[in-house]
């Protein structure tokens, strides 16, 4: 469900403004660092995984604002590289911030623990996060089939030149595809964080697979990147069952597999 | 005369100047750079184990500077490149940093499989390599002269962990071992199973990873699935870290006991909260409470400098550096061969006591630690992670030494 949740923001950003964000890794990052700070300073895991996301999306949009907006007119490439350099910045401004060695984050009293199933253990707060996570991909779901400004955003997908012309202001919609996106992948990182724990590397290896499960998905394609990222997490889960070496090469098997047969991918259409 | 014009003049000017320059400037350098020792140091900056990197080279920028930067009387040029925990980034680096530099002493880089790389480079530009340790290949089946072991071999680290540990928890025999995919994991293993036997222990599973792994739920479900009296990991840094906290997190820990087998212990430890780090029971080639006098004056003086103590990492690059040193002073040459000659056979007593180079095989003879993670309520600070309850020096048996014959230069 974090994969799907990582897609979707990506997918979103990719679609919407036709770059394919490489800061969304090291926004997942900040996430997770932004909730460690937050319950640090509130002293409550509930509202710090409020607050840290948000952080994130604010931030989203300022980089959108600041950074990307400005070089619309200089072309792809230009954004292209931007987002690269801002993936070096932020990780290293968290080396700066937070420094180099990383941190646990125990999940909140509640969370902790787990139930015993008979045949397994299962931590409560994975099924917390299953089930946030879950929520979260639906709620993002239901706003871009349901409302207006979703609608918007779909056909800012399909068509900018065509919102456009109906009189909608392109630039603020890349503006809050681009936040909500960043806000995806700061909610993410931050339900991350009591799992994995935090390092200042930790979205490197989420920027890889949220790649794998846009292209999957299909390029810009929601619908696509939600099935992507269920079929990449089991796909995962079941091979580390039986093949535990071969559970991180099994992402990008199945990627290069499908991609071979349909390469607009399994929902795309370009 | 009269056919010179000014153009010709200009370029007579420019002649003129590029010969003195080389006359009169490049004997300068050139005669400076005689003078000097280089230094390199091959960490890693980026990649896995990025972490780490700017602490090696505090490590090793300490033992240089404890000389004034300075060996027999020459200066002593550090200079670093980023290994990028990648043998080929590193090969190509530090053959670069040999040719353009003039580096003829190599340490690093942190990684095992990519320091046998490097050790290969080592060899065809004969110049003297220092590394860590991890795989037993340096000082074992790919020995050769200019290469060195400074951590305990794995065997020394097997015998160590798997004896303290079953003198404290005797019935604990069923052991499921959670493994790092490369070199380093490898040999740890096969030593850990070989001492395993003299105590008749079950290993009930033993599952591989990739270098870098994040997602350990899955390793987790199937070690609890094995019913083990014991999880064992053989893994590093972030690797290690990060299966600790989901060994936790499903519950295995604090009930059964965990091992980390080649820790980096203050480092690792660091980043495990209390709670996880509850039953852990951790092998390493320093602890920062080891009591030696170099040990103390190390860890004063680089608490007072980071405001930490130092783990294994700054201790290795720190020990390395000044196992070279010794070498120098013992060979009175900077002259790679002679310095090789130099560290064979040497026996000092140094960061971790009693530390002598086989010179059969350049691994050092020298204790490793085995520690027991300190609940919190008994810890006097913060970075009071745990007590040394065991050191083992028990060299590698002569029936598994795969150095048969170090060769010549």
């Amino acid at each position: 469900m974090l994969y799907a949740l990582m897609g979707l923001g990506l997918s979103l950003i990719t679609g919407v403004l036709n770059i394919p964000n490489f800061a969304h890794g090291a926004l997942f990052a900040v996430g997770a660092y932004f909730l460690f700070s937050a319950i640090h300073a509130v002293g409550n895991f509930w509202l710090a995984l409020v607050l840290a996301p948000v952080g994130v999306a604010l931030l989203g949009l300022a980089i959108e604002y600041a950074g990307i907006r400005p070089l619309y007119a200089a072309g792809h490439d230009y954004q292209l590289l931007f987002t690269f350099g801002l993936s070096l910045i932020l990780s290293e401004g968290i080396i700066v911030v937070w420094g180099p060695i990383g941190f646990s984050q125990l999940p909140p009293p509640l969370l902790r623990g787990g139930f015993d199933l008979g045949f397994i253990f299962y931590p409560k707060y994975r099924l917390f996060v299953m089930v946030m996570a879950g929520l979260l991909v639906l709620a993002t779901w239901l706003f871009l089939e349901k409302t207006r400004y979703g609608a918007i955003m779909r056909a800012g997908i399909e068509s900018k030149e065509m919102v456009s012309l109906l009189g909608i202001d392109v630039h603020r919609l890349f503006t809050a595809a681009f936040a909500l996106g960043a806000y995806l992948a700061g909610i993410a990182g931050a339900l991350t964080a009591p799992i994995r724990g935090l390092s200042p590397s930790m979205g490197v290896d989420m920027l890889g697979i949220a790649f794998v499960v846009v292209a999957l998905g299909g390029l810009g394609n929601l619908l696509g990147a939600i099935a992507a990222g269920l079929i990449i997490g089991v796909a995962q889960a079941v091979v580390a069952l039986y093949w535990t070496e071969a559970s991180v090469a099994v992402i990008f098997a199945i990627m290069a597999a499908i991609l071979l047969v349909r390469p607009q991918g399994l929902f795309g259409i370009r | 005369m009269s056919d010179l014009n000014r153009r010709d003049v200009l370029k007579l000017g420019a002649v003129g100047a590029a010969g003195a320059v080389a006359g009169l400037g490049f004997p300068a350098v050139i005669r400076a750079q005689a003078k000097e020792v280089v230094m390199l140091g091959i960490w890693p900056f980026t990649g896995a184990f990025s972490d780490v990197g700017p602490i090696l080279d505090r490590g090793m920028k300490m033992a240089l500077e404890e000389r004034g930067m300075k060996i027999l009387g020459r200066p002593i040029k550090y200079i670093t490149r980023d290994s990028a925990t990648q043998a080929g980034a590193s090969t190509r680096r530090v053959e670069e940093a040999v040719d353009g530099e003039g580096a003829k002493f190599v340490i690093g880089p942190w990684s095992s499989g990519v320091a046998l790389a490097v050790s290969e480079v080592a060899k065809r530009k004969k110049v003297l390599h220092y590394f860590s340790g991890g795989t037993e290949d340096i000082s074992g089946a790919r020995c050769h002269r200019y290469s060195f072991q400074w951590a305990a071999s794995p065997y020394t680290a097997a015998k160590t962990v798997v004896d303290t540990f079953m003198k404290a928890n005797p019935r604990a025999k069923r052991w499921h071992l959670l493994v790092a995919d490369y070199a380093f994991g490898w040999s740890v293993e096969k030593y850990i199973k070989e001492v395993g036997k003299t105590h008749g222990l079950e290993f009930v599973g033993a599952d591989r990873h990739p270098l870098g792994e994040r997602e350990f739920s899955n390793y987790v479900t199937k070690a609890a699935g094995n019913k083990p009296d014991v999880v064992a990991m053989i893994n590093f840094g972030l690797d290690a870290v990060t299966a600790a906290r989901e060994i936790f997190n499903f519950g295995l820990t604090p009930k059964l006991p965990l091992i980390m087998s080649w820790s980096s212990g203050v480092e690792e430890l660091v980043q495990l909260a209390p709670e996880i780090r509850e039953n852990l029971w951790v092998g390493s080639n320093f602890y920062y409470t080891t009591d030696t006098p170099v040990a103390k004056e190390f860890v004063k003086s680089y608490q007072a400098k980071f405001g930490g103590p130092p783990g294994y990492a700054p201790a290795a690059a720190y020990g390395m550096t000044r196992m070279l040193l010794h070498g120098f002073d013992r060979a009175k040459s900077v002259e790679v061969q002679d310095v090789v000659k130099g560290l064979e056979g040497i026996e000092v007593n140094d960061l971790v006591g009693r530390m002598r180079v086989d010179a059969q095989t350049h691994q050092t003879l020298r204790p490793f630690f085995f520690m027991r993670s300190k609940p919190k309520s008994a810890m006097k600070n913060p970075m009071d992670f745990a007590d040394i309850i065991a050191t083992g020096d028990t060299p590698l048996p002569a029936q598994y030494a795969a150095c048969k014959d170090i060769g010549s230069f």
